[in-house]
């Protein structure tokens, strides 16, 4: 509702630009306060499926809004924070986090370091996924960058070192390492898929915090306007405790696995396109004797062109793999739903930029396979047949 | 490995259309505050810092990147190697993640030199005939 008021109460100035807004806390000569925000709220309706929330009635449950602001109080410091909040379906449920809150050092071009909570590099789009004025798309290719996941693989407590190296003739290499705290949180995706995955009895009790270790490299070729990336990240330990209701009452239970991530990125930029290409691949490997491993890979091609200032298009196509649910595998047993194996996703999206401060987008998306849907109470009955998704969405942004 | 093998074709595509980056400022100059302790900058240099790579001038005073919209548009497109709204999304990603300050966007070539002229570590690109007052004019090398 915050956000519709909002977009509301900026339309209502009739303003032609809302800038980034600079405060001087520390008086006139100190550093300037810069401050940035957005709201977004968007629309989803699916035929067949609840996706993503109660789709298939048409769904407004999908909103994100920030505020963040960011100084330099010494020379090569600045520090800088972000607060947050979404509501993608189930997932979030406007709670407030702080996504982000760091200080940066950087000695120079080669090397800088930052602490604190920070945003983890993955791909082109992990670190912004939220962020729906940084892109064409309404909805990211879902395999690689879930909307519903973003607390457990956005940000984390901990460090980053990072550069870029020249790399003279051949073009320059950009790093990123990190290593730091994971902190899921019980109203978030990742809580709503581990409880789809429990038994009809079961009850989550606690997802712990794991570290998470990883990294990220950046190529940008002598190509002008190509790079190419390459990104991982290993998190030892992830450990959830849930109960289930026995004949003899409650029975609580640990489920402990090692999560490996690896994902490799490509993305080209020649007059008014822009394309790319990634893939990526998660294996959550269990401690617990008698539970299997399971593995999983998407992957997606896209293109976009820009038309002029107010409007650009874009187009992907994506497939996402659950190898648990391939005909013979573990999680057929389960849920013995064939059609989660696999999901494939032709979308076509317009942007319009309406004025630089306000934005609307269109989606409209063909897909086969149910391995996202993640919902099986709203999901009872999944085959794979052809299903269709339209999603709307505006952002305001300053 | 079919969709590896998919996926690498297409890379492969990128390389074969690609083409090597050429330009140059033509009718315009680099201008920065008179605190900024270069007087030279090369185009891989400039380059650096309209990508965001150089975020800190020799001294330690962050880079502020000024834009003019229409002005710039051209040269900004030779010296990032993006249009002016690819370049808007490209920092609004770095902002929005922690990891930049947002270029700031001035009304014309006045207000441009003023801004650069009072804003320590700002940089820009003006037409090469704007009345240029309290900056320094970066030689290109």
């Amino acid at each position: 509702m915050l956000p519709v008021l909002l977009l509301v109460l900026l339309a209502a100035t009739g303003a032609d630009s809302v800038e980034a807004a600079d405060w001087s806390l520390f008086g006139p000569n100190g550093p300037a306060i810069e401050f940035h925000g957005f709201a977004s709220q968007g629309f989803i309706g699916t035929t067949d499926y609840n996706y993503l929330g109660d789709s298939k009635n048409g769904s407004f449950e999908f909103t994100e809004f920030g505020l963040n602001a960011a100084f330099n109080p010494f020379p090569r410091t600045r520090i800088m924070a972000q607060a947050f909040s979404y509501d993608v379906g189930d997932a979030g449920r406007y709670d407030a986090v702080l996504d982000y809150a760091l200080a940066e050092y950087t000695f120079n071009d080669y090397f800088g370091i930052r602490a604190g909570r920070i945003r983890r590099p993955q791909g082109i789009y992990n670190d912004i996924q939220d962020v729906d004025l940084a892109r064409t798309f309404i909805l990211l290719p879902q395999g690689v960058y879930d909307a519903r996941y973003r607390d457990f693989f956005v940000s984390l407590d901990g460090v980053d070192l990072f550069g870029t190296l020249p790399l003279k003739q051949a073009g320059s290499l950009a790093y990123e390492l990190y290593t730091g705290v994971v902190r899921p949180s019980l109203d978030g995706g990742l809580a709503l898929q581990v409880r789809n995955s429990l038994p009809i009895t079961g009850r989550l009790d606690e997802i712990r915090s794991p570290t998470i270790f990883g990294g990220q490299l950046w190529w940008s070729t002598p190509i002008d306007g190509l790079r190419l990336g390459a990104s991982g990240g290993f998190v030892p330990g992830f450990d959830y405790t849930f109960t289930v209701e026995g004949p003899a009452g409650p029975i609580r239970l640990d489920e402990k696995s090692d999560v490996v991530i690896l994902q490799y990125s490509a993305e080209y930029l020649w007059k008014a396109w822009t394309f790319q290409n990634e893939y990526e691949f998660q294996n959550s490997d269990s401690d617990t004797p008698g539970v299997p491993d399971e593995s999983s890979f998407s992957w997606y091609v896209s293109a976009e062109y820009r038309f002029n200032k107010w409007i650009a298009a874009g187009t992907y196509y994506t497939e996402s793999y659950n190898e648990s649910f391939k005909p013979g595998g573990a999680g057929t047993g389960a849920t013995n739903y064939p059609s989660d194996a696999n999901q494939r996703d032709a979308a076509v999206a317009v942007r319009f930029d309406l004025t630089d401060w306000w934005l609307f987008k269109v989606e409209g998306h063909y897909l086969r396979g149910t391995d996202l849907l993640e919902d099986n109470a709203s999901n009872p009955i999944r085959h794979d047949n052809p299903w269709w998704m339209l999603d709307l969405k505006t952002t305001v942004s300053f | 490995m079919r969709n590896i093998l998919r996926n690498i074709a297409f890379i492969s595509a990128f390389f074969l259309a690609g083409v090597l980056h050429a330009g140059s400022l033509t009718g315009m100059v680099v201008i920065a505050n008179e605190g900024v302790g270069v007087d030279h900058i090369s185009a891989a240099a400039l380059r650096n810092v309209y990508t965001g790579r150089t975020t800190y001038w020799q001294g330690g005073d962050h880079v502020v990147i000024a834009v003019c919209d229409g002005m710039t548009d051209e040269a900004l497109n030779e010296v990032s190697g993006m249009d002016p709204s690819e370049f808007r999304t490209f920092w609004q990603r770095l902002v929005f993640s922690g990891r930049g300050e947002e270029p700031r966007t001035a009304a014309d070539a006045n207000d441009l030199v003023k801004f650069v002229a009072s804003t320590k570590g700002a940089i820009a690109l003006v037409p090469s005939d704007a009345q240029l007052k309290g900056v320094k004019t970066l030689v290109m090398n």
